[in-house]
């Protein structure tokens, strides 16, 4: 075994040790840390190597959430309604994939965010949704028998999705599909001459980290055992495009590192945020301010490695810019 | 009919508060090459400054003017982090502005707390043709046209303003002739700061605004600024004013609650016409 394989097996060990010496509150960080590294693997995949830029990734999990809650509210086992999660949200991003991903750079992110906000508006308006209320007494995850009782429970199933996701991604980059998602992320034009089919592989991408962003979705439901719309704001979103681009785009780790961070900090703020004597607004403030901040500090002043895809995507424009 | 006259009339004051969000976009986005996402900020900042003014006891017009240059300032600040240090790219500046947006947010949190804020514009209501409308309304639509021709006479007119034409046609060939492209761009933003404030300063009697309000503003600026493909303002502003009457008339007619959908849809709609018209090449390049 090569020593990248110990550090992997070994955090994987403790990572899966951690549950059971957490409280209720540290297993709350787990699991939340766990799903947005779910959502962050998708995003760095669609924006470091498909070159696509989602500002509504939040929308897929609103859509992964909403799947496993309405499916286990009328009555389906809560495992169907785990993977059906994934499954609808793919088959979202297709539909919508297929008209939007004409679209790219500034007018790709503005219509996933335009997605995201009428999706919202209509699960705030649909009868079957719960409207603004949203959904309530969503049953707790079982398979058969056993009935989900404790955080931990969701904290190894958030583990057991992270490495799901992690493994997939891993084998789409390896695979050829993903040197050619790499292609036709510097130039859409040279991929297609040498033969990509750039349509299909970017709508796949696209689906795939749907789908992670889904089944993320899908545990949140389970876990926090109520959604609504404004449990998806645009501000989740832009939370994931901060963790991608903090942890490095295009890398697998890199988008685990970042949602680590991100959640880890904009935690210990709030802790520090709701202390006695602090005013009522500082949790909101500090972590707009931390979301703000973080991400315009690594975008000006750590470009390279961070975000190499996407300048790398507007390459012809910055030869024609570049002495600007 | 006077019914409709009504909503057309509301509607093109509507369309009018959008067209100057997005025409601070196109400015923008015309010299320098960046969508400015903090856009619909800028007209939140000059709102909310506009209404603590007058709660302030400062007089109407001066508050009003303050607002507005308290927006260009937050614009030219938004610009030297979006494109003041060199060689950052489009979609770069794009996700800078992204986060300028959101630490607006903890500012204006901060400052001004998290509930929706008004502030009193003009009073009463004159009848048109039958139709009752809002003073305030036929306010935004005549502010919303001088400015308009102000911009234009500008562009058209003076030294500065085709020094920025040049940039936003050419930015090498305008380098050339010794113009300096980036002061022009913090100009730019400058001025997109101004025509937000604008935007705010117009808005804020007619509904409330919050800290959270820009993400309303800037994708209906965006969604008229689509239309003139995010260069050309005279096709921003009639596709302003047709979002402002598309909008009005679905909520009059009954659709209120679906105003939202009826302008992103349209947004989206017009994004995929244009790009699925146009080749692959030239969008890699421009």
């Amino acid at each position: 075994m090569t020593a990248r394989t110990w550090i992997v097996a070994g955090l994987a060990g403790l990572t899966l040790a951690l549950p059971a010496v957490l409280d209720d509150s540290a297993l709350a960080v787990y699991v939340l840390l766990g799903l947005a590294a779910m959502v962050t693997v998708g995003v760095s995949l669609l924006m470091g190597y498909a070159g696509q830029v989602s500002l509504g990734q939040g929308a897929f999990y609103a859509v992964g959430a909403y799947t496993a809650a309405l499916l286990a509210l009328n009555g389906v086992p809560p495992l169907v309604g785990l993977l059906a999660a994934p499954v609808v949200a793919a088959l979202a991003a297709l539909v919508i994939g297929t008209p939007l991903l004409r679209l790219r750079g500034h007018h790709l992110a503005f219509a996933t965010l335009a997605t995201q906000l009428i999706l919202l508006s209509l699960a705030g308006q649909l009868e079957f949704t719960g409207g603004d209320i949203g959904l309530q007494g969503i049953p707790q995850f079982g398979v058969g028998s056993f009935e989900a009782g404790g955080a931990s429970v969701y904290a190894y199933l958030t583990w057991a999705g992270l490495a799901l996701v992690m493994l997939v991604t891993h084998n789409v980059i390896a695979s050829r599909p993903g040197r050619a998602l790499r292609a036709l992320a510097t130039s859409e034009i040279a991929a297609a001459s040498a033969g990509i089919p750039v349509g299909r592989y970017k709508l796949v991408v696209f689906a795939l980290s749907a789908a992670f962003a889904g089944l993320a979705g899908g545990i949140y439901c389970f876990y926090t055992g109520y959604v609504a719309p404004g449990s998806f704001p645009v501000l989740l979103s832009i939370q994931y495009i901060v963790m991608a681009v903090v942890g490095g785009l295009g890398t697998i780790w890199g988008a685990v590192a970042g949602a680590a961070a991100i959640t880890l900090l904009v935690q210990g703020l709030d802790r520090l945020a709701t202390l006695p004597g602090m005013p009522a607004y500082a949790p909101g403030v500090l972590s707009y301010a931390v979301y703000a901040l973080v991400l315009i500090v690594v975008v000006l002043f750590l470009p390279r490695g961070l975000v190499p895809a996407v300048s790398g995507r507007l390459t012809g424009k910055r030869t024609k810019r570049a002495d600007r | 009919m006077s019914a409709f006259l009504t909503y057309l009339l509301n509607g093109l004051a509507v369309g009018s508060a959008i067209a100057l969000v997005a025409s601070g976009l196109v400015t923008i986005h015309r010299v320098t090459g960046v969508v400015n996402f903090a856009q619909g900020t800028f007209a939140v900042i000059a709102g909310l400054c506009t209404s603590s003014l007058l709660g302030l006891g400062f007089p109407h017009g001066l508050s009003e003017v303050a607002a507005v240059l308290a927006a260009a300032l937050a614009g030219l600040l938004t610009g030297l982090a979006a494109i003041g240090r060199p060689g950052t790219t489009p979609l770069s500046s794009l996700i800078v502005t992204l986060g300028v947006g959101v630490l607006a947010y903890a500012v204006e949190i901060v400052l001004w707390g998290d509930q929706p804020r008004s502030a009193p514009g003009l009073a009463g209501s004159v009848t048109l043709a039958g139709a009752r409308v809002q003073t305030q309304h036929l306010l935004v639509i005549g502010v919303a046209a001088a400015t308009f021709a102000l911009l234009a006479l500008f562009f058209g007119r003076t030294y500065l303003g085709k020094a920025l034409t040049a940039c936003a046609s050419d930015p090498y060939a305008a380098r050339v002739v010794g113009i300096d492209t980036r002061r022009m761009g913090l100009l730019a933003f400058a001025l997109g700061g101004l025509l937000g404030g604008v935007a705010g300063v117009l808005v804020t009697p007619l509904r409330p605004i919050s800290f959270d309000t820009d993400v309303t503003l800037i994708v209906n600026g965006f969604a008229a600024a689509v239309f003139g493909a995010l260069t050309r303002p005279v096709i921003t502003l009639a596709g302003a004013l047709l979002l402002g009457v598309a909008e009005t008339m679905a909520a009059g007619y009954g659709y209120g609650s679906h105003q939202l959908e009826v302008a992103l849809g349209l947004m989206l709609v017009v994004m995929i016409v244009q790009a699925s018209r146009r080749p692959a090449i030239s969008q890699e390049r421009a």
